[in-house]
């Protein structure tokens, strides 16, 4: 009895903490709001598409809208896929600029070299390089923002 | 020294012992988790193509009919949620992590069915350090693998023991990460 008090006490539900205060923004704008918004947190709902068989530390959250990946230091319940969720977070961004591309090149290359990527990997990965350089050309920018958000807490909605 | 061989050798077998259950947890999940890229450690996955009639547009209906469609294709599974990822199509969420993607047009369509994976499932969940608790047992165990290292030093005497065949065998171990750090990392 005691031992499953205790267990149950020094389990933190992470969903029972209240997300309110911050800005909630749809999915359908965050690509376009999120600018605003790195660094500071926000509230975004939706559907978790998976979590990240890899660690289960990264979820994808969508809806008929948008999209955004939310990151986070602990692992995700694997149960969550399917569920709409309101998830509180802090907005961070990733940019690709012509640094960026040309460190990813390099490596490439060098996986390539040493034969740790046959070419099939090594031509998708260049093309993936070219549609950065292509996107920032189409955009009149020097770089591309990817945003996510870093997991604070989330509430599951019926 | 003999008292040292006896000690070695009680604690060796008893912790060995405690352990084998945390050893088996650790030693299966370290082999499916390595192989992330090669396969789905935590479930398996069955994959079934399908065509339906049952509209799926958008309109006042489109509730009834997923869950019509769920009562068509996977009359097990129990509905959570849908949405539309692009044009003419729908994705619709199951209990236990399956899901269904229709055409919308079309109305072909495949089903994923997930079943957890009986032990590995369990092992790999335990891998990741679930609970506190369990992280402060995991490194018990993690010391108690130590333990039986530095045991097994003294268990056993002669050309089997650490000075002899042993000690190659405890060199050779040493020497195979040695070499692999050389290469990875030169």
């Amino acid at each position: 009895m005691w031992v499953a008090v205790l267990f149950i006490s020094c389990n933190p539900d992470q969903s029972k903490e209240k997300t309110t205060e911050a800005p909630v923004i749809a999915l359908a704008d965050f690509n376009t709001k999120a600018g605003e918004w790195v660094g500071k947190e926000v509230i975004v709902e939706g559907i978790v598409d998976h979590v990240c068989k890899h660690g289960g530390k990264r979820l994808f959250l969508v809806d008929d809208q948008g999209d955004v990946h939310v990151d986070s230091e602990k692992r995700f319940d694997d149960a969550l896929k399917g569920s709409q969720i309101v998830v509180k977070g802090i907005v961070t961004e990733f940019r690709v600029d012509e640094a960026y591309c040309l460190q990813q090149e390099q490596d490439f290359i060098q996986k390539h070299k040493e034969g740790v990527d046959p070419d099939s990997v090594y031509n998708q990965k260049m093309e993936g390089i070219q549609y950065y350089r292509d996107s920032m050309k189409t955009a009149g920018k020097d770089h591309l923002s990817y945003y996510s958000i870093e997991y604070i807490s989330h509430e599951e909605k019926k | 020294m003999n008292k040292l061989r006896k000690w070695s050798r009680i604690l060796h077998r008893d912790f060995g012992y405690f352990f084998i259950g945390t050893t088996l947890i650790y030693a299966l999940s370290g082999i499916a988790l390595n192989h992330l890229n090669d396969w789905n450690p935590n479930y398996t996955v069955e994959r079934k193509e399908f065509a339906t009639q049952i509209s799926l547009v958008k309109d006042a209906q489109l509730d009834q009919n997923v869950a019509a469609l769920v009562k068509e294709v996977a009359p097990r599974e129990e509905l959570k949620k849908y949405y539309f990822p692009q044009d003419h199509y729908i994705k619709v969420f199951l209990g236990g992590g399956s899901s269904i993607v229709v055409n919308t047009q079309s109305g072909e369509g495949e089903v994923e069915f997930l079943k957890k994976r009986a032990v590995f499932y369990q092992a790999n969940f335990l891998h990741y350090n679930p609970h506190k608790w369990w992280m402060w047992f995991s490194d018990i165990f993690a010391g108690a693998l130590i333990l039986l290292s530095v045991t097994s030093f003294f268990m056993v005497k002669g050309k089997h023991g650490i000075t002899g065949r042993g000690g190659i065998y405890t060199a050779l171990g040493f020497l195979i990460p040695i070499l692999f750090l050389i290469y990875l990392l030169r």
